[in-house]
């Protein structure tokens, strides 16, 4: 069977004992990055970006890492939301409904070892649903012109606007602004420079990983500046930590279900994680009915948003790799990864460079179980991390941020945009602008326009060619449907907020 | 990716210090990241000419990523112009930018170009279910309408890709051809997908690109654009047997500083061409697709000022330089 | 006012995509040109700022959380400081701006000076020996004066 071609071919290059340490490692800094509250996978994956390109490493030993980290910082997400309180980011939200109630009730032990094992079930299900859906995809290939892939793009931006914010202008907006910055720099096909207003550092254009390091890290230490902090103590301790195996087996079918509608909801285009635990928790809510308890300190109610969650972020590589469209924040860190590794995912990906994908399906697989071993035994070495200060933890956040773009770039002007990102990702968020669409359209920008360009060279400038294929048409109706839905949806499916004490 | 030029020289000023500890052993430069072609160049040089004795200690490879190969240019310039233990890993595309003054106003004439030591073979594509059998049936369907033949490439426009299909054009006899459509894609696998998924009619590239596609069926080389037919793919025609007298290979050699003395140049023509002649660089062209090109010192320096001299009168024809 | 915040960015939005189809325009081509051009693509974007902008002129959400004066001071010091960092890195090498730096930041969040000041030179040095040591990247630790 190909699969289990590949998958060996995948595992050749994973195996090695330098990317099993990689894996190790990744496996650790994402766990304690996403349990720190505040940070999570994509500040965490941000940070990282440019100090593992500065150490050197080749494009496999890189994507091992990063990937490692993001799966590290999704399973540690669950850590700060159960003790306390407080989300790494936002997937983990639906968690602390009834993480929180059950460490309150002296149940925290309990509740991270069901969402790690949660988690586990997720992330593994997904995986493997990744291995067999991603080749598929990638045959549809010849499908895909210039038209087609701008069309794709137009719905990539429509559709996260909906799940992102709760007001579509502000997250068009938000797509619009990532848009005109990624116009600076040099126009694609003429060579002649524009929109950089004479800066000869604008020249080559905003590096997204400037761009990302200031939105998502440096505004968080603005956050932080305003609230002094007020999130460092840890409120709940942690007992012995014993494996509840009866309860875990009851929330059996939980996790199953939620795996596989998470994982529904991650390989859609611009839905994400988010929705894929949000989704979860409101479907195994109702299965489970009012006798259920959900909100109250159940242990479905931890396993569904976990698994969730996990799986979402299993399923948004789908259309990453295959499409070249981000499913999620922290996809399009790790698609600014793969450009940054000159590797453009996209539909021949699978053909070109085979050794890439299946070398990160295989490192995912490992990620997998090294998480598992360190999560469910090793969860109070991390709970002990928690207690770092906030006093301490961002200006560290914020020096290593400064030091990788700077070992990068070596440019005093990069560290100032990195700034001036940070202010106005601070903005932005007290807006309740999302700043996850201008990352994206920073990231996507020049190929959305080129494919814009391109098709009008193929039809001498007619623009009915837009719309002149099948899939053209259905994804631009997607990409409308998309972004008018949550506008009526937004009545029914508003977004619970986190409980408060 | 878009090349970092301003970025990448400042990283460099900051990362450069371990680069020139080493003084003693011969440095190769390769101007982009690991694992393209001129990394490769660098490394499989660099390895022969220590395994066949012509060094004394191993080539240390350096990487030098930035503005399409511009910044290692300038870089040499500027910095390293009377260094005679180092090489730079060159190609045509080192020659099409510089004929395009794509490298900020730096000239060929600024390095001395050493040697090519092997080539990949330009060809033009079909679709296996495309009507263009040939050569000819291309050049008289755009002669019809020049709009009816699209082109895909892997590099952008006015790039070496995209010169290819215009000289088989020009050498036709058709000579509108800004009015034939390419566009620019990212790689050969690309402009293939798009040529066998109908978008484009045509894909120009390197001999390289395409081995697995054709192996696979999926598309048809219309030519190559080499003298000769290549070793192992005797079934595709040459341009030139088909009438139009168009070579255009993709070489793979070197250039060195500007200011290294005569000796010092004819000393690394003769290393280069004893790795030209190793059974290690027959094995290496192998396994990478490549076919056997060799022209050093002089007569290669020639050979450059002759295709930089066409490149510019044909991108001044197509409007990408004045 | 209520609802000022959003009207005023709504403002801001379409005065920033206005300057921005200014310069769009303002475009140099070469004659080499594809049907589109370079300034379309931009000009589209931007319009479709301007018209969400409106949107937020003409329907804006309820007034963010705004910090009180003080903390707006603060956070400027926090700009203003890391600006000064970024200048600062390359000619005084890394490890007396981090330290400032890291020092001023860790005050701002939590107000103790003792640890503030050895939250500074602790991650400063600590940072530093991680960069240099562990993952070997090119950092200057002092400038270059004084080490002679």
């Amino acid at each position: 069977m190909d699969i289990l071609a590949n998958l060996q071919l995948g595992f050749s290059i994973a195996f090695s004992p330098w990317t099993l340490m990689l894996a190790v490692v990744g496996c650790f800094i994402g766990t304690i990055v996403g349990a720190l509250p505040g940070l999570g996978p994509s500040n965490g994956v941000a940070i990282m970006i440019p100090l593992t390109f500065s150490m050197g490493l080749d494009a496999t030993a890189s994507l091992v890492l990063l990937t490692a980290i993001y799966y590290g910082a999704m399973y540690g997400g669950r850590i700060s939301s159960i003790l306390l309180n407080i989300p790494g980011d936002e997937p983990a939200l639906m968690t602390t409904l009834d993480g929180y109630p059950m460490a309150k009730a002296g149940r925290a032990g309990d509740a991270l070892v069901i969402s790690g094992v949660a988690s586990f079930v997720g992330a593994f299900l997904a995986t493997i649903g990744l291995m067999l859906l991603a080749p598929l995809l990638s045959r549809i290939a010849y499908q895909f012109g210039p038209a087609e892939y701008f069309a794709l793009y137009v719905l990539a931006f429509s559709t996260l606007g909906g799940i992102s914010s709760n007001n579509q202008a502000k997250a068009a907006i938000a797509s619009c602004f990532g848009l005109m910055i990624a116009m600076i720099g040099l126009d694609p096909n003429s060579g002649m420079p524009r929109l950089t207003g004479g800066n000869l550092h604008l020249m080559d254009g905003v590096d997204f990983l400037v761009a990302i390091v200031g939105l998502f890290a440096v505004s968080e230490v603005f956050f932080f500046i305003e609230s002094h902090g007020k999130s460092g103590a840890l409120g709940i301790t942690l007992g012995k930590v014993t494996i509840p195996w009866a309860e875990i087996w009851t929330t059996r079918w939980t996790m199953l279900r939620s795996s596989f509608l998470g994982f529904i909801a991650g390989v859609l285009p611009g839905a994400g994680a988010s929705l894929g635990s949000f989704m979860t928790y409101m479907m195994e809510k109702g299965i489970a009915g009012e006798k259920g308890g959900f909100g109250t300190g159940v242990a479905k109610g931890v396993a569904a948003p976990e698994a969730g969650n996990n799986a979402a972020a299993g399923g948004a590589l789908v259309p990453m790799l295959t499409l070249g469209v981000p499913g999620s924040g922290t996809t399009a860190v790790l698609l600014a990864v793969l450009m940054t590794l000159n590797i453009t995912p996209g539909p021949t990906l699978f053909s070109d460079r085979p050794d890439v994908v299946w070398g990160l399906i295989a490192s995912l697989l490992i990620a997998n179980f090294v998480l598992l071993a360190m999560n469910v035994p090793m969860v109070k070495v991390f709970v002990r991390i928690l207690q770092v200060p906030p006093a301490l933890l961002m200006p560290a956040v914020t020096m290593i941020s400064f030091v990788g773009i700077y070992s990068l770039t070596g440019s005093y002007f990069d560290l100032i945009l990195v700034v001036a990102f940070g202010v106005l990702g601070y903005v932005l968020r007290k807006m309740d602008v999302p700043t996850v669409p201008v990352i994206m359209g920073i990231l996507l920008g020049n190929q959305m326009e080129k494919q814009l360009r391109d098709a009008m060279v193929l039809s001498e400038g007619d623009w009915t060619y837009l719309f002149s294929s099948g899939i053209s048409v259905g994804l631009i109706i997607a990409a409308v449907l998309g972004f008018l839905a949550p506008m009526f949806l937004r009545r029914y499916m508003t977004k619970p907020q986190a409980i408060s004490d | 990716m878009k090349a970092r030029f301003l970025k990448a020289l400042a990283t460099s000023a900051v990362l450069g210090l371990g680069a020139t500890t080493a003084a003693t052993s011969a440095e190769c430069i390769a101007p982009a990241n690991p694992g393209g072609g001129w990394d490769f160049t660098c490394r499989q040089i660099g390895k022969i000419l220590f395994d066949i004795g012509q060094v004394d200690a191993p080539v240390q490879v350096t990487n030098m990523a930035g503005a399409g190969g511009g910044l290692a240019f300038s870089t040499v310039v500027n910095e390293r112009n009377d260094d005679a233990e180092l090489i730079v890993a060159a190609s045509s595309a080192t020659t099409t930018r510089l004929a395009q003054n794509a490298y900020g106003g730096a000239t060929a004439d600024q390095v001395r170009f050493v040697g090519a030591i092997g080539a990949d073979p330009g060809v033009i594509v079909v679709a296996a279910d495309s009507p263009l059998q040939n050569l000819g049936d291309m050049v008289e369907a755009i002669k019809a309408d020049p709009g009816s033949v699209a082109f895909a490439g892997g590099s952008a426009v006015g790039g070496f890709d995209h010169m290819k299909p215009l000289q088989v054009l020009l050498a036709a006899g058709f000579t509108d051809i800004t009015k034939v459509k390419y566009i620019g894609v990212d790689g050969g696998a690309d402009a293939i997908t798009q040529t066998v998924g109908g978008f484009t009619q045509a894909m120009t590239g390197d001999m390289s690109e395409i081995v697995g596609f054709l192996k696979s069926g999926e598309v048809r080389a219309l030519a190559v654009l080499t003298e000769e037919r290549v070793p192992g793919f005797e079934d595709i025609p040459t341009a030139r047997e088909q009438g139009f007298d168009v070579v255009a290979v993709n070489w793979r050699g070197l250039y060195v500083p500007g200011g290294i003395s005569d000796d010092a140049f004819n000393a690394w023509a003769a290393k280069l061409q004893a790795v030209a002649d190793s059974d290690e660089w027959k094995q290496a062209m192998a396994d990478n697709g490549l076919a056997p090109f060799t022209k050093v010192g002089g007569d290669f320096q020639n050979w450059i000022d002759g295709v930089i001299a066409q490149t510019q009168d044909l991108s001044r024809q197509l409007g990408v330089i004045q | 006012m209520s609802r000022m915040s959003d009207r005023i960015f709504g403002l801001v939005v379409i005065l920033v995509a206005l300057a921005y189809i200014a310069g769009a325009l303002q475009i140099q081509t070469s004659f080499l040109s594809d049907p589109v051009g370079s300034k379309t693509f931009p000009v589209i974007v931007a319009s479709i700022a301007v018209l969400c902008g409106g949107i937020m002129i003409f329907r804006p959400d309820a007034e963010p959380d705004w910090p009180e004066m003080r903390t707006v001071l603060s956070l400027a010091v926090s700009v203003v400081l890391l600006v000064a960092y970024s200048y600062a890195l390359k000619p005084l090498g890394f490890i007396l701006p981090t330290a400032i730096a890291a020092g001023i930041l860790s005050y701002q969040i939590s107000p103790r000076p003792a640890y503030a000041a050895i939250a500074g030179i602790g991650l400063s040095v600590g940072l530093f020996a991680l960069f240099k040591m562990i993952l070997g990247l090119g950092l200057v630790a002092f400038p270059k004066g004084l080490l002679g």
